[in-house]
């Protein structure tokens, strides 16, 4: 399956599952299934170097919540792969969760991911992009000019 | 009366994609509005070489399915279930017209 | 040169240009799409997911398109829009919701990203209406007016849209997700029958917060919500929800359509368990960058900050003598005003339920007449109500004789709001391609078999909620009179249930009554269920109140004798 990130770089590491990597922990890729604790990985975050996320269909989300606890709870910097049910409309919602690279073979997709950062302007929620809120610059503006 | 209460006659049903509309294929397999234009299948194998007609001809239709029709002694066809009976005929009540300040 | 933009009267949520810039970006997203789809690039399976999100659905005879109304607040500018565009784009009419919403039920797909083009221009959208994503937050439609109000929830409704508009985590969730925000202990948005309720309370020591309550709902499965949090401070509000979706996105099952809201997690895991894992999930992020500073809970408030009303004077004799004269100006006064928190000030209903009409419909004419007397006598505002109904909030007591002849020019001033006929009702299967039998026709008979107006004020208070599939969209689990649409056979069958509320504190799910009754019986159904009523009733009792006290068995002896 064709793999995608924004800086065209990924890793070639070969991911274990879950149970397997749980015997080789000093492995730097593993991939999850949906219903793997990620909180487990927590002692291991620092020096794995890919984790692969699964959407068994695409309109399976569980894989939003698991990326944003390894980036954003547990610390996780390396790679962040989705895999399955990988489709370019869904791709503003994972960039912000953390993913940065992405298995797919919808057509067209190498160019959407291109755009996508284009796509919104605005975000309303703290998410893992560090994109400031809506609400955020809006304090910021107040605070440069004093409400009238 | 109807001739043929066995439930094997059908015609091929979809919504077209660009407005929804329900629409039917025809005999020259063209989806039509028109219900009295809808290709019938007599039996339970022509009913499924219809569908599949429908679903090679689909990509401007949404999800093509057979309906199961009854025949009168006109020939005329009707579908058999009130849902497909209103597919074809509209709302069963007058709705509100545009221009309308009252509900009569 | 001229400012173009989109102006809100003062007392309304302003979209600013971070608002107006996501609105409008997410109509360019959806052409994309729907490009994309009629090339042939997207199949339907991967398309529905992204026009459902954008409020499109496929029915019997067309396209649907249900438009958020974000806590039941309008502007008349916003409801002209809104007949504009249902002529534009549609036949002229509109079909006003159980969610707040209004739905258009003949859009073509090619023209919607015009349609909701045409929404953003009044800082309106359709996103979220639909698709298993946070929906539309309702609220009470007597907000900012209501006389027992503790705090407006629309201040707590436009945070939590903001906050759960595109939320990157949670836009596949195991099934859809509904919040309701009331602020008031006289519960009017039905907070135990949502995903997720919120109810505004201030505790002993004067602080307001929120009670938060879990895993309620009708549908397949109805159930009454579980109070997770007694009380929690309101800027934590974004944190706890977003620790409650994540739980909920986690674990809630996928495996079957039917159990995967988030009710039946609560319910195999039990409160006690979800508590536990929500608030585990809350201590890890509550003080995080989801804490509401008070600055902008403060910037949001003050945009809900009440109209400025002028002194008016609280009797009015003219009022007082119409009333003498009218009998049903009377009975209007009874049923569709109520009391406002100002002096000199009241509550209108405008009727969506005239005799015979389908419930809810307004055309393209009635809608742009309730927003000309919503500039007249009410501030520019209108409310859509969860009853499917239309208020006027802020009418001044001098103006009611004048507001209730111009509602009877619409036909809308019909004095049966809380009455028998005030039904509610979904769109059946006329339109639903969900549905198993038609819910509208069998409003307009009973509607037509009670019409008369003493009577129905002699009957009293009597909720009569009407479903066309298990689906429950009208309600008919929450029904003092609840009606379900079967199918049996290829007939239209009718179950009926008794006893059902949403009133806090008596919120219960009816029980039903026996077996269910064809469709030409229904009102005889009805109407022998309201004779038992009337004869063991005892004084000031209402029709649910004698249910409750003299059970089922002589309504159902009388049902089936009749039927």
């Amino acid at each position: 399956m064709p793999l995608f990130s924004e800086t065209g770089s990924t890793t070639i590491l070969e991911p274990l599952p879950f149970a397997d990597w749980q015997q080789r922990p000093a492995w730097p890729a593993v991939s999850l299934a949906n219903t793997d604790p990620v909180e487990d990985l927590a002692p291991h975050v620092g020096r794995l170097r890919l984790i692969v996320l699964s959407f068994p269909k695409f309109s399976d989300g569980r894989a939003y919540s698991q990326a944003r606890l390894l980036r954003g709870r547990l610390g996780y910097t390396g790679e962040l792969r989705a895999t399955g049910g990988v489709l370019q409309d869904q791709l503003p919602f994972m960039l912000r969760c953390g993913f940065d690279s992405f298995e797919s073979d919808q057509k067209g997709f190498g160019e959407a991911l291109a755009k996508t950062r284009t796509l919104f302007s605005v975000v309303y929620q703290p998410a893992e992009d560090d994109r400031a809120t809506a609400s955020l610059l809006r304090l910021s503006r107040r605070n440069v000019h004093p409400a009238v | 009366m109807a001739k043929n209460l066995s439930g094997d006659l059908s015609v091929a049903s979809a919504n077209r994609l660009v407005d929804g509309v329900v629409v039917f294929l025809d005999d020259a397999g063209q989806w039509t509005t028109r219900f009295e234009l809808a290709a019938v299948a007599r039996d339970k194998r022509a009913g499924e070489i219809l569908l599949e007609r429908a679903r090679a001809e689909a990509f401007d239709v949404i999800d093509p399915f057979l309906v199961a029709v009854i025949e009168d002694d006109d020939g005329r066809f009707e579908p058999i279930s009130l849902r497909e009976k209103i597919r074809v005929s509209g709302l069963t009540f007058d709705a509100i017209a545009a221009d309308a300040v009252r509900y009569a | 040169m001229p400012d173009t933009h989109f102006y809100q009267p003062k007392h309304f949520y302003q979209y600013d240009d971070y608002d107006r810039a996501l609105v409008g970006e997410r109509v360019e997203q959806f052409r994309d799409q729907v490009r994309r789809r009629i090339a042939g690039e997207l199949t339907e399976e991967q398309f529905k997911p992204l026009r459902l999100t954008n409020g499109l659905y496929l029915q019997l005879h067309a396209y649907m398109l249900r438009i958020a109304i974000p806590y039941g607040t309008l502007s008349s500018r916003q409801l002209r829009k809104l007949a504009d565009i249902s002529r534009k784009y549609d036949r002229g009419y509109g079909h006003f919701t159980t969610r707040q919403n209004l739905q258009l039920n003949w859009i073509k797909l090619q023209d919607a990203p015009d349609a909701l083009a045409a929404l953003a221009d009044v800082d309106m959208h359709a996103i979220q209406t639909s698709g298993n994503c946070i929906r539309n937050v309702t609220a009470d439609h007597y907000a900012g007016a209501a006389v027992d109000e503790i705090e407006d929830p629309r201040i707590w409704c436009e945070i939590v849209r903001q906050w759960s508009t595109l939320h990157p985590e949670f836009s596949f969730l195991p099934r859809k997700f509904k919040i309701a925000i009331t602020g008031s202990p006289n519960d009017r948005a039905a907070v135990r029958v949502h995903d997720i309720g919120l109810r505004l309370w201030a505790n002993e020591a004067g602080e307001v917060g929120f009670e938060v309550i879990v895993g309620g709902g009708l549908g397949r499965t109805p159930m009454i919500g579980k109070t997770l949090r007694e009380f929690l401070p309101r800027d934590e509000l974004l944190a706890y929800l977003e620790a409650t979706l994540r739980v909920y996105n986690r674990y809630g099952r996928r495996d079957n359509l039917y159990k995967a809201r988030i009710k039946i997690l609560v319910h195999e895991i039990g409160a006690e368990k979800m508590r536990e894992e929500v608030e585990a999930e809350y201590a890890a992020i509550k003080d995080g960058a989801l804490k509401l500073p008070a600055e902008t809970i403060e910037a949001i408030a003050r945009q809900f900050a009440p109209p400025p009303l002028p002194h008016r004077p609280a009797v009015v004799a003219e009022v007082e003598g119409l009333k003498l004269e009218d009998r049903d100006f009377a009975l209007w006064l009874k049923s569709n005003v109520a009391p406002h928190r100002m002096a000199g000030y009241r509550i209108v209903t405008a009727s969506l339920k005239p005799a015979g009409a389908p419930p809810g419909d307004a055309s393209a004419v009635q809608m742009e007449g309730v927003a000309d007397i919503a500039d007249a006598y009410s501030q520019g505002e209108i409310r859509v109500s969860h009853e499917q109904n239309l208020v006027l909030p802020h009418v001044a007591v001098e103006d009611l004789p004048a507001v209730w002849r111009a509602l009877g020019r619409l036909g809308f001033a019909e004095a049966n709001v809380g009455k028998i006929t005030d039904i509610i009702a979904c769109p059946g299967l006329d339109y639903c391609a969900l549905a198993n039998a038609r819910s509208i026709p069998v409003a307009q008979r009973i509607s037509n078999h009670f019409a008369e107006l003493a009577r129905q004020h002699d009957i009293g208070d009597l909720k009569i909620k009407i479903s066309g599939c298990i689906n429950a969209c009208g309600h008919h689990h929450v029904g003092h009179i609840g009606i379900l649409g079967v199918d049996k056979n290829g007939v239209e069958l009718y179950q009926l249930s008794l006893g059902g509320d949403v009133d806090f504190g008596k919120t219960a799910i009816g029980a039903i009554l026996g077996p269910a009754v064809t469709a030409d019986k229904v009102v005889e159904a009805v109407d022998a269920l309201v004779h038992t009523y009337l004869d063991a009733r005892s004084d000031g009792e209402r029709f649910v109140d004698t249910y409750r006290r003299i059970g089922a068995q002589p309504f159902k002896e009388r049902v089936y004798a009749a039927v």
